[in-house]
């Protein structure tokens, strides 16, 4: 694994900047609200700011881990703070840095308890942004656990439907996960005999027998699965989602789940090559049943949130899908999926809680026709449904796109089955799109007013995010590209994998067609 | 002749156990005693301290200082004078009987104090003797409790039957070596720990340790004693009492050197009942005495992996595990003491709005109970990783994978009590509670504490190491 020394610790200095934010949040006076929001506000914009330069400042000639940190925390134990960011962790920060700013906006007009609410939120946020850099195990951990923990007091105090239930739902079972993770990470530590948790140290000097990798595999893929909704382990996830306020919910499935997926990644397939080879079909299989499964259960459901947490569970399969390749299309496309789902349903949410806040109801067949007397909030909506769809010109359309061609390759029956699944949920998202924005216009809403230029603000940095990205996707595929290319090279020297050819693909030469 | 400065500490103690008898004689005034522990407890503890570094053997080699019996003491001193602290409102006892109450606190920690530094398994015994009985009676110390001496005496009863076969144990171990030094025990244990009669002495002999610890089966006096002592002694018996459990339990195992495998299971054995019978009885519980009993009964299962492990982590670890514990309990009782009214019991419920009538306490709580749920950046995380490290450096992931279940069991309960504690709003107006400056700078001192051992253990951690790193053959 390549590592290029930090000359600035800017990943630190993200951290730095929430941790600073998160002090003064929780020094100011109980009933400086504004305050409080613009401490907030100025903290995710930094972060972002910060976020989007190191996305534009990664060298993509040279790979590897870039901006690496690294501190001896307890040497005894090999533990220390080792931080970097790589192809994949890259777009994950911009996704969080754009989350967390447009979430926070999103949240202006919170007057119950706004101090612990955003002291909470930007808490969850340094555990996210701590999970993407991370590069030793230990910390990993602990950054998974700071994510998860605020969580559920942003539930259970500024949620809505049946919140005691969904947080304690949502809680235990991440719990669980993070309860199978700790036993792997400590597992491949000690058993490679070399005394460290430093990630890139054991990718480069520890040979793991075939059996410890397929248990590391498998416990990794169960702890970090649950959190990125594998099914059957997602039942936590739309109750979640359901119950939790608009800014974490965006939160919630648009970068925490990422983390999940992130886990799987950097923890299990890096470390366990073997291991993700030997449970690839498994996953490939569970993948496509979780996609079915949202669509087929998202059909039943009237609540709007339900609606999006179902189709969360669909797309966070594609992930799972991509993974299951093991080829780079396959990585490509799940890694550019996590991005462009995790805007996505940020943005959905962030639109049905607007609606939601103006209309107190999130019944679709309450709705109805809103696009007449709220145009941007209905547009909003309506960008990340056709998102949601994978509609070309958008991010979600090149992220899966690469994923089935990928799953074409090797699981063609299962892609089949994927693909016409997707249509029948494309059929269902316009639906809910007609029901909600268009057509007839009930009465009761004829009073509202459109959102204000304020508060279109964030919805509009997301939307912006979709359709850039979906306008030039070489942007996030040429930097992810970097990173899975030498996984899958690493991975045929490792287990001597010869996959399906995975380069020269249709996306690279439509790609060709950009100066 | 013996070096009578080793053993300071100890005589310093007697000397207050004797200031207590001697305010035991004179007219109740309760202030007077509370400054006079206060006092006696705080410079019992700087005085442990200060002779951590002493080294040697006395009276003829059964008692033996070192900085792993040092450190230990001051631990138990550390729980000694943390208890006083909770004593300014001692409305649970009789005010006629302050004085007695604290002459046997103080004869408690002496004898614990002499545990930690016994290698002869008669001073051992009579060690643990002592530390015991003052406990059974402090327990009965509880004004107007409706049960009486009920549970004192179930405690008693218990212990008495553990020490029985405890002294049996000791007995066939003497008998199969000729030796109740453990000196010489350590150089002929490891040979002979799979011979029937060895092995079954050893057993037996750990009984004593392992109800003092609250170990499964060990265990069905903690939570009537729990509930029935004031809430002082409560935290006492959780905090001091454990630390000193740990301690002798530590070097009895060490005596193995690790050897034989039988020990090994029967250890295993005890760690996954006592991790899932404390945590499953501890869900039902709504008395939040009863459920830190339960949960200290599911302590001593974790405890358990890092000892039965037998290698170094796992004494460090197991040691490291104590010191957290002892910080995360004391600061639940701490919260239990003031949020209860006049000494009584209360149920989860009783703290609703607790983050509003007393902030700092209410923040101390949540750290206490997400660091014995084992959860980051906490002092319990640290202890669970380090035991946990132990175990899977001698392969065993499927204890770990069982204890990680058992951690998630635990957080529906420990979550429950946070849940009051933050977002129950109370029936009626609440009492107010009035937390004074020291009690919050005491709270501050244990948040901090908690926080540091999980962000920057390497100190703590080094510590225990060096502690353990004399107990090996």
């Amino acid at each position: 694994m390549q590592m290029h020394a930090a000359q600035f610790p800017f990943l630190s200095t993200i951290l730095l900047i929430c941790i600073f934010g998160l002090a003064l949040v929780l020094v100011l006076p109980k009933n400086s609200n504004a305050a409080v929001k613009w401490v907030s506000a100025a903290c995710s914009a930094a972060t972002l700011a910060l976020s989007v330069f190191l996305f534009a400042a990664y060298d993509r000639g040279a790979g590897g881990m870039q901006f690496v940190e690294r501190l001896d925390w307890i040497p005894s134990m090999g533990i220390s703070y080792l931080n970097g960011i790589d192809g994949f962790a890259a777009p994950m920060l911009l996704l969080t840095g754009i989350v967390f700013f447009t979430g926070v906006v999103s949240m202006w007009e919170l007057d119950f308890r706004v101090k612990e609410f955003f002291a909470l939120f930007i808490l969850l946020v340094i555990g996210v942004y701590g999970m993407f850099m991370a590069l030793d195990l230990f910390f990993i951990f602990v950054w998974f656990d700071v994510s998860l923990l605020p969580m559920y007091l942003l539930i259970v105090i500024w949620g809505s439907s049946a919140r005691e239930y969904g947080a304690m739902k949502l809680t235990l079972y991440l719990l669980f996960g993070s309860a199978m993770i700790l036993p792997g990470i400590i597992y491949l530590a000690a058993v490679s005999g070399l005394e460290t948790f430093s990630l890139p140290a054991l990718v480069e000097n520890a040979s793991f027998s075939g059996f410890e990798q397929k248990t590391a595999f498998l416990l990794f893929y169960i702890g970090f699965g649950i959190l990125a909704g594998v099914w059957p382990f997602h039942s936590w996830s739309p109750t979640g989602h359901v119950a939790a306020p608009t800014a974490v919910s965006m939160l919630h499935a648009g970068v925490l789940m990422k983390i999940g997926a992130f886990g799987i990644l950097r923890v299990g397939m890096f470390l366990c090559p073997e291991g993700w080879m030997y449970w690839s079909p498994m996953m490939a299989v569970l993948a496509v049943i979780g996609i079915v499964y949202g669509v087929m259960v998202g059909l039943r459901q009237t609540d709007l949130k339900f609606v999006i947490g179902y189709s969360s569970v669909s797309h966070m399969g594609i992930v799972g899908l991509g993974f299951a390749t093991m080829t780079v299309d396959g990585i490509n496309g799940a890694v550019f999926q996590m991005f462009a789902h995790g805007v996505m349903t940020a943005l959905f949410f962030s639109a049905v809680g607007h609606i939601y806040d103006r209309t107190h109801t999130r019944e679709i067949g309450e709705l109805g026709g809103l696009s007449a007397v709220m145009p941007a909030a209905s547009g909003y909506f309506v960008i990340a449904a056709l998102a949601g769809i994978g509609v070309p010109c958008l991010a979600s359309f090149w992220a899966e796109l690469l994923v089935f061609i990928a799953a074409f390759r090797v699981y063609p029956a299962l892609a089949m089955i994927s693909v016409g699944v997707l249509v029948v949920n494309a059929l269902f998202m316009l639906r809910v799109v007609r029901n909600t924005c268009f057509g007839p216009l009930n009465d009761r809403w004829a009073h509202l007013k459109d959102m204000r230029f304020a508060m279109g603000m964030p919805r509009a940095v997301l939307a912006a995010a979709i359709v850039g990205f979906g306008l030039m996707p070489f942007l996030m595929y040429d930097l992810i590209q970097t990173a899975s290319v030498p996984l899958i090279h690493s991975l045929g020297q490792a287990v001597g994998f010869a996959g399906p050819e995975s380069v020269e693909t249709l996306f690279t030469e439509l790609m060709s067609v950009w100066p | 002749m013996t070096d009578w400065i080793l053993f300071i500490p100890e005589l310093y103690t007697l000397a207050a156990v004797g200031v207590f008898f001697f305010l035991c004689l004179c007219r109740a005034r309760p202030g007077r005693d509370y400054a006079a522990a206060m006092v006696l407890s705080a410079g019992g503890l700087v005085l442990t301290v200060c002779t951590a570094g002493f080294e040697g053997l006395v009276f003829e080699g059964v008692y033996q200082v070192d900085l792993y019996s040092q450190v230990f003491k001051a631990l138990i001193y550390s729980g000694f004078f943390l208890t006083v602290c909770l004593c300014a409102d001692l409305s649970g006892v009789d005010k006629a009987r302050h004085s007695e109450f604290y002459l046997l606190l103080c004869l408690s920690t002496l004898a614990m104090m002499l545990l930690a530094s016994s290698v002869h398994l008669l001073t051992i015994y009579i060690s643990l003797e002592i530390s015991s009985y003052s406990l059974y009676v402090l327990v009965y110390f509880r004004r107007g409790y409706p049960k009486g001496a009920e549970p004192a005496f179930q405690y008693f009863v218990f212990g008495a039957a553990s020490s029985a076969v405890m002294l049996f144990g000791f007995a066939l171990v003497y008998g199969a070596f000729g030796t109740a030094h453990m000196a010489e025990l350590m150089g002929q244990v490891p040979a002979r720990i799979n011979e029937p009669l060895v092995f079954t002495g050893f057993v037996l002999s750990l009984s004593g340790f392992f109800f003092k610890l609250a170990v499964f089966p060990f265990h069905f006096w903690a939570p009537e004693a729990y509930e029935a002592a004031p809430h002082q002694v409560s935290a006492y018996i959780a905090t001091a009492s454990k630390v000193a459990a740990i301690a002798i339990l530590v070097r009895m195992i060490a005596m193995t050197g690790g050897q034989g495998d039988r020990m090994a299971w029967v250890l295993i054995f005890l760690s996954v009942a006592s991790m899932t019978a404390g945590n499953l009885a501890a869900m039902a519980q709504k008395d939040i005495k009863r459920l830190l009993a339960f949960s200290s009964v599911a302590h001593a299962g974790y405890v358990m992996i890092g000892i039965l492990c037998a290698n170094a982590m796992g004494y460090a670890g197991a040691v490291f595990y104590g010191l957290s514990l002892m910080v995360m309990k004391f600061t639940c009782f701490m919260v239990v003491v003031k949020a209860a009214d006049g000494g009584r019991n209360i149920k989860t419920d009783a703290l609703a709005g607790l983050h509003q009538r007393a902030p700092v306490l209410a923040l101390a709580l949540l750290l206490a109970l997400f660091g014995l749920a084992g959860l980051p950046p906490t002092i319990g995380f640290t202890a669970k990783l380090l035991v946990f490290k132990a175990a899977m450096d001698q392969g065993l992931l499927w204890l770990v994978i069982i204890a990680m279940f058992n951690v998630v069991i635990s957080l529906y309960y420990y979550l429950g009590v946070l849940k009051a504690a933050y977002f129950i709003a109370p029936a009626a107006q609440p009492r107010a509670i009035a937390v004074s400056l020291p009690f919050r700078l005491l709270a501050l001192a244990m948040i901090v504490f908690m926080v540091a051992g999980g962000l920057y253990p390497r100190y703590m951690m080094a510590l225990a190491g060096a502690m353990t790193a004399g107990l090996f053959p």
